[in-house]
């Protein structure tokens, strides 16, 4: 087979873009890379189109400014229309949000596999996806974080766990080859060790004679009937947002829908499927994060952004608990305060740590259309459950912090002290649970086209494929029909995989 | 709309004895890229707080003045409260200002000087095109 092709941003002026291959794929993330390359090997013609611009390490920005602007969704403004307004973290560029994550690899439970088969009737995949996931770690490297890079913040947070006799604390295994620990996850990983597709699915699916089409937001799945025949929308140009000119990739065997948990049920939306269960059932692991102080030096900007993590409350209360440094710019508006105050506090960004918590919540939300623009629209809060689980979690990560050494905490809650020392941890057992008190995120998103084998309750069934249509798959988070209490990119993966053998099989 | 932006960005990030304050990182310069480069609703919301932040220390410090024109003293408390509001839509107006000048601020080689960070690069801004 040829070698393949990529092709930016084509302005208005150029002409049109038409192709034609066998299989389109829209979203080049976690998903939409793992599906295209599956696709590309199994001898199909394969075309990717990707929304944001393709940017190699070299490419990625030094500062968060930088990542705001060039790699992440609406400025990572995105955020919950609720109570809270709680930003909504995804990337838009080529490789997704694999470029802007940690990169961390945790394997699909056993119980999300049985729960995915009780209550959706979803069977058959568990095999097939560990088998994936098994390829996924051998092919594009998987180490634990590398002594050298561990950092501060990850050694003191192993300590806290360990000495707390957690069943759990570990650190972590990610997708990465010779971490150096140079703190930059959340920007890309400029000097190329973490290994986000961009840097070798994708290229391997080009070189496979793969079209790869970036700056390219799709608009809508065209169609025959209910059979899905290709992909159309503008280019939009990465720096000034300026519309280009138009796209057609016709599809002779099938579209791939992989464009996030926020957009690919809107996309569908747009194309004409109709569904009850179309973006509903959206969750989410909401995290926020918990800073101890120290008497000593930790400057949690220098090792890995995440290196350790502790799965022992997955079950009780339902939490996953980790370390994530963020640098000085984000520290800036995290610590509460304005003024003199405010410049007090952070002063002493060296001698802080900050771990998180994200929760295994069940609350389910919904995306649906906007009326304006083309951001979706995601409504989604925390019920009164969740919001216990969310406190526990606070409770737990203060503790650590005190078994590590710390001084005192910075709960970061509104209303509250912004400081707790080990005598006044105690009020957090009080602590508020309206979640408009808590600076928090949806970092790991699931649904909306949620895998079952009713059509009334699911959109795609366990093959990733919509009910009432041909040749139309989703292969990306939107599937997952419950939350896994772990990061997802590993099942993700596995997923798109399986899907997208089945389509080479059909 | 950019001065009172200005303005509300140095009130809530002032110069101290430990730390530089925004104004000693190029702010207007910032300023000026980030309105250029930002999303319209991104700016919408930063004006929207930066005035919010201007024409509110009646009901915090009780002066009937635009923050721009208290003494430092007034305007670090003011910033001090109403950063703290009860009122989640205040907060969160004034931490999306907070937002958006932490990083210019925490971005700036003399901060990070003082955090024993390297300077950074200046961001490429570049992308594949073939």
């Amino acid at each position: 087979m040829s070698a393949g092709q990529h092709i930016s941003f084509r302005a208005k002026d150029e002409v049109d873009l038409d192709a034609e291959v066998d299989f389109v794929v829209v979203g080049s993330g976690a998903g939409g890379a793992t599906a295209a390359v599956t696709l590309a090997r199994g001898g199909a013609r394969v075309a990717l189109v990707e929304a944001g611009a393709w940017r190699d390490p070299e490419d990625y920005p030094w500062s968060v400014y930088g990542g705001m602007r060039d790699l992440m969704e609406e400025w990572g403004a995105q955020v919950t229309r609720s109570r809270a307004l709680w930003p909504v973290v995804q990337a838009r560029t080529m490789g997704g949000t694999t470029v802007v994550n940690s990169a961390i690899c945790v394997r699909t439970p056993e119980d999300v596999f049985d729960r995915w088969r009780r209550e959706h009737g979803v069977d058959g995949l568990r095999d097939r996806v560990l088998a994936a996931e098994d390829q996924v770690e051998r092919e594009i490297s998987v180490e634990e974080v590398p002594q050298p890079a561990r950092g501060r913040s990850n050694l003191l947070a192993k300590t806290g766990g360990d000495r707390l006799g957690w069943s759990d604390s570990h650190y972590m295994r990610r997708y990465t080859k010779g971490c150096e620990g140079a703190g930059q996850c959340l920007q890309g990983c400029r000097g190329g060790k973490k290994q986000s597709l961009n840097l070798n699915y994708i290229p391997e699916a080009m070189a496979l004679g793969g079209l790869i089409v970036s700056s390219a937001p799709v608009d809508r799945i065209l169609s025959e009937g209910t059979r899905a025949v290709g992909v159309t929308g503008r280019f939009r140009h990465p720096a000034t947002r300026a519309e280009g000119t138009r796209f057609r990739v016709r599809a002779k065997k099938g579209v791939v829908v992989a464009a996030s948990a926020t957009h690919s049920p809107v996309l569908l939306m747009r194309s004409g499927v109709e569904s009850p269960a179309l973006g509903k059932f959206f969750r989410s692991h909401p995290g926020t994060g918990v800073f101890g102080c120290y008497e000593d030096v930790v400057d949690m900007n220098v090792g890995a952004t995440q290196g350790w993590a502790s799965v022992a409350f997955r079950d009780t209360p339902g939490l996953k608990l980790e370390t994530l440094a963020i640098p000085p710019e984000l520290v800036a508006s995290r610590f509460a305060g304005g003024g003199a105050e405010l410049m007090d506090r952070l002063a002493e960004y060296r001698h802080v740590a900050m771990w998180c918590l994200a929760v295994r919540a069940e609350s389910t939300g919904t995306v649906s259309r906007p009326l304006f623009g083309t951001t979706p629209v995601v409504r989604y809060e925390l019920d009164g459950a969740d919001m216990l689980r969310f406190r526990e979690g606070m409770k737990l990560l203060a503790r650590q912090h005190f078994a590590a050494g710390a001084s005192a905490i910075i709960p970061g809650v509104a209303g509250m002290p912004f400081k707790l020392t080990k005598d006044e941890v105690g009020l957090l057992d009080d602590a508020p649970l309206d979640p408009r008190r808590y600076v928090a995120v949806l970092s790991h998103l699931f649904g909306g086209c949620v895998m079952g084998r009713d059509p009334r309750s699911s959109v795609v069934d366990a093959r990733g494929r919509v009910h009432g249509w041909e040749g139309l798959v989703v292969a990306d988070a939107s599937v997952i029909p419950t939350n896994l209490g772990v990061n997802p990119q590993h099942t993700i993966m596995g997923l798109a995989a399986t899907f997208a053998a089945d389509l080479l099989g059909a | 709309m950019t001065p009172l932006v200005r303005a509300s960005i140095v009130a809530l990030y002032p110069r101290t004895d430990a730390l530089p304050g925004a104004e000693d990182c190029d702010l207007d310069a910032f300023l000026d890229r980030f309105r250029r480069e930002t999303t319209p609703l991104m700016w919408i919301g930063v004006v929207a707080g930066s005035l919010l932040f201007q024409l509110s220390p009646l009901f915090t410090v009780f002066v009937p003045l635009p923050a721009f024109l208290l003494s430092r003293g007034l305007a670090d408390r003011h910033a001090r409260r109403i950063s703290g509001s009860d009122v989640y839509l205040v907060r969160q107006s004034v931490f999306l200002v907070k937002l958006a000048a932490g990083m210019v601020w925490g971005a700036h080689p003399r901060v990070r000087d003082r955090f024993a960070l390297p300077p950074m690069p200046d961001d490429p801004g570049t992308w594949r095109t073939r």
